[in-house]
């Protein structure tokens, strides 16, 4: 059984339903992305996560159990809507964030210290929140949300408001406790840092699941049979084989070539080795961003049929 | 319960860790004083600023100018042998150097009528003065013509202010209570109610807003229930009231005891004070008769029963504040919600006011039992000995209404904490309720 199994959950606010039948399963120890346009529901799917909403219907089991307040203890949220309290010491601040999610006062403040010495914030500690640049802000807001260790984390758009270094930065402590074990619910639209960091994701749009799978699964099940040829030659089309198509805008030197129905790749490049010289090709598959765009206009176009 | 605990502390060092708190806290009693003193410092001020006025006396009887003294702020002039027609002259020949005229016409004794007149205007101060002068000379005069000696000196023995003691019966005994100190009470109490809650409510709110605005509120309740945030900021914030009353309670013993001290009154002993007791009490000053009364206050009912509905104000109302405040994102945008809820704490205060001059009337009775007005008016009638059943049943719907509405305020504060954008209107509010 999934570590954190999402069974159906339903939430209905007035006039709406947010979330109607959503049930996704995210492995121990994975990172998993949860996608969809703004509106889609992931926020409220989170929150049911963190029991801050609770579901209609459906169940979130956690480690094989139906979650419990207790469990609240066991994740680490970093919510989109997030700030600090700016007249609260930085090291206080974090000690106090470790202590709601049940820490011993000690534990805290020997984590607090681990990790502000990790983002090189050591003498921060005792400055107020609001003394610190917004880049800092949103590293101690990082610590706030790992400080007690949690078996899952749910970053919610965690890049958001960093630049390019600290979000490289955050990036490499978000694969460390990875590696460390923990599992990792990342909710996003920038499509970029899924394909980097997730394996799995879950796309939803109007409340629904409209695609779910490993990213490279994915990719597959999108891909549209075009190679990209690096050659010096002109190449024509060859119907049996495949079609010619406008270059990539932006890699221009490559020519596209669409396979036709049931062609395999091989056939079409022994074909083209014969006939052209090849310096090199490769199979294109669609970004997680065309994807995503693909998906979700298809989608609205069904709705709104 | 630990979390709780947490919450309540560290809303509690907020507040109290502020330089503004201490400030407050502090200055509040100076402010006060200021108040208290300002107006006196002004009137001393407007008095002694003002330039003597010029008042000419024109005495057709000739017996009455004498009465009138010249001091600080007025001279008078008597001026004889003139007559009323040609008064306007004199004034204006005066060129200004007089400030009004007075005329005793020749009949005063008979009608009791005496004339001022002016160009400008005539001060209130300055018509006591001369009614009063010209009034007990005139008395005296018709005192003298009845041709009885040492008239004066028999009324004067004759004359008694009676002064009014009311004892009560009361299981300890006999006791002096007093009215106008009941009533001193009764308004103090009432007032610090009203204050406090109206204060630290808006301070709850305004903590309140301050989550949303800052986005912590997601992280915190991440952590806890939303109701444990708000009840922890309710209690963390009612703990600071009580601090800081706490020190003012300190503050006002110091000065009482210096006061008392240099006074001279520090060894009065609140007993029960006999009838006998009191005739020998009639030559301690009249300070410490009023501290005698202010003593024979039973205090013990009074500040637990004060504490009670301190309590029970409070959570009714700072829980009102807090669910109002979750919904709205700007403090700006509060006003709508809050007007009504002030609106009830007015009526509550202007209720404890006619409540004062009867403190046993329907109006008083019944507003001191409904809870949105009992707590304020409840302190007016806590001196003059409220019945038990309707304490007991002012304090039952003030606290079931309290949680009740804690209850509703959570229920608002959980959709409303994370309710941000569109501005939230009183329909929002019931349809979060349900």
């Amino acid at each position: 059984m999934a570590y954190l199994d999402i069974n159906n959950v339903v939430k209905r606010y007035e006039g709406h339903t947010a979330l109607d039948g959503v049930s996704m399963q995210v492995e121990q120890g994975c990172i998993y992305g949860l996608l969809g346009p703004n509106g889609a529901g992931k926020s409220t799917l989170i929150r049911i996560i963190n029991r801050i909403l609770a579901a209609d219907e459906g169940t979130v089991t956690l480690n094989g159990k139906a979650m419990t307040d207790d469990d609240i203890a066991h994740i680490g949220y970093l919510p989109e809507e997030r700030g600090l309290y700016k007249k609260m010491k930085v090291g206080d601040h974090i000690v106090y964030l470790g202590r709601l999610k049940g820490m011993t006062k000690a534990d805290a403040v020997a984590s607090m210290h681990w990790w502000l010495d990790r983002f090189n914030l050591k003498e921060w500690e005792n400055k107020k929140v609001e003394n610190l640049s917004k880049g800092m802000q949103q590293k101690v807001q990082f610590i706030g949300t790992v400080i007690h260790r949690p078996p899952l984390l749910i970053f919610d758009e965690p890049f958001s408001g960093f630049d390019p270094v600290n979000a490289e930065q955050l990036k490499a402590e978000i694969l460390a406790l990875r590696d460390q074990g923990s599992t990792i619910l990342f909710s996003t639209h920038n499509m970029a840092s899924v394909e980097e960091v997730c394996q799995q994701i879950t796309l939803l749009n109007h409340s629904h699941v409209v695609l779910t799978g490993s990213v490279d699964e994915v990719k597959q099940q999108h891909k549209k049979n075009i190679i990209a040829v690096q050659t010096p030659d002109t190449i024509a089309a060859n119907p049996d084989l495949f079609t010619l198509l406008p270059p990539d805008p932006v890699k221009k030197a490559d020519t596209r070539i669409k396979l036709a129905a049931g062609v395999q790749v091989r056939d079409a490049i022994n074909w083209l080795n014969e006939h052209y010289f090849l310096t090199g090709f490769s199979e294109v598959l669609p970004s997680m961003n065309e994807i995503f765009i693909e998906t979700v206009k298809s989608k609205n176009v069904e709705n709104n049929e | 319960m630990n979390k709780l605990r947490l919450i309540i502390a560290r809303e509690y060092m907020s507040i109290v860790g502020r330089k503004s708190f201490i400030f407050m806290t502090l200055g509040m009693p100076l402010l006060f004083l200021l108040i208290m003193a300002v107006p006196v410092g002004l009137a001393y001020l407007n008095d002694k600023g003002s330039d003597t006025q010029q008042i000419a006396v024109i005495d057709e009887t000739g017996r009455y100018a004498a009465a009138l003294h010249s001091d600080d702020m007025y001279s008078f002039v008597a001026i004889k042998g003139d007559t009323v027609t040609n008064a306007r002259e004199f004034y204006n020949k005066a060129n200004g150097s007089l400030d009004a005229i007075i005329i005793i016409p020749r009949n005063v004794d008979s009608t009791g009528v005496v004339n001022i007149f002016s160009e400008g205007t005539i001060t209130p101060a300055l018509v006591s003065t001369i009614r009063n002068a010209i009034t007990d000379t005139i008395e005296s005069a018709h005192l003298a013509e009845m041709g009885i000696p040492n008239i004066q000196q028999m009324i004067d023995n004759a004359h008694v202010d009676v002064d009014v003691r009311s004892i009560k019966w009361s299981e300890e005994g006999e006791q002096e209570s007093s009215t106008a100190a009941s009533m001193g009470l009764g308004f103090m109490l009432s007032l610090i109610i009203y204050m406090f809650v109206l204060m630290y409510g808006a301070m709850i709110m305004n903590s309140v807003i301050e989550e949303k605005t800052n986005r912590i509120v997601e992280v915190v309740v991440s952590s806890c229930r939303p109701f444990q945030l708000m009840l922890g900021k309710i209690i963390g914030v009612g703990l600071v009231g009580l601090t800081q009353m706490a020190i003012w309670i300190v503050l006002l013993a110091v000065v009482g005891m210096v006061a008392g001290s240099a006074l001279g009154i520090g060894n009065v002993s609140p007993e029960a004070v006999s009838p006998e007791a009191l005739a020998k009490a009639q030559d301690l000053g009249a300070m410490q008769v009023i501290m005698n009364q202010v003593m024979s206050i039973n205090y013990l009912p009074i500040i637990c029963y004060f504490l009670l509905y301190f309590i029970g104000g409070y959570l009714l109302y700072s829980s009102l504040f807090a669910g109002l405040g979750s919904a709205v994102d700007q403090p700006s945008d509060s006003s709508q919600f809050t007007t009504p809820v002030i609106l009830i704490m007015l009526i509550a205060f202007y209720a404890g006011m006619v409540c004062m001059e009867n403190p046993t009337g329907p109006t008083a009775v019944w507003c001191s039992i409904i809870p949105f007005t009992s707590p304020v008016v409840m302190m007016v009638r806590l001196p003059f000995d409220v019945p038990t059943w309707q304490l007991m049943l002012s304090l039952a719907l003030l606290f079931s209404t309290a949680l009740a509405i804690t209850w509703l305020a959570a229920r608002i504060y959980r959709r409303g904490i994370l309710h941000y954008g569109q501005k939230a209107s009183f329909k929002d509010l019931f349809k979060w309720i349900k």
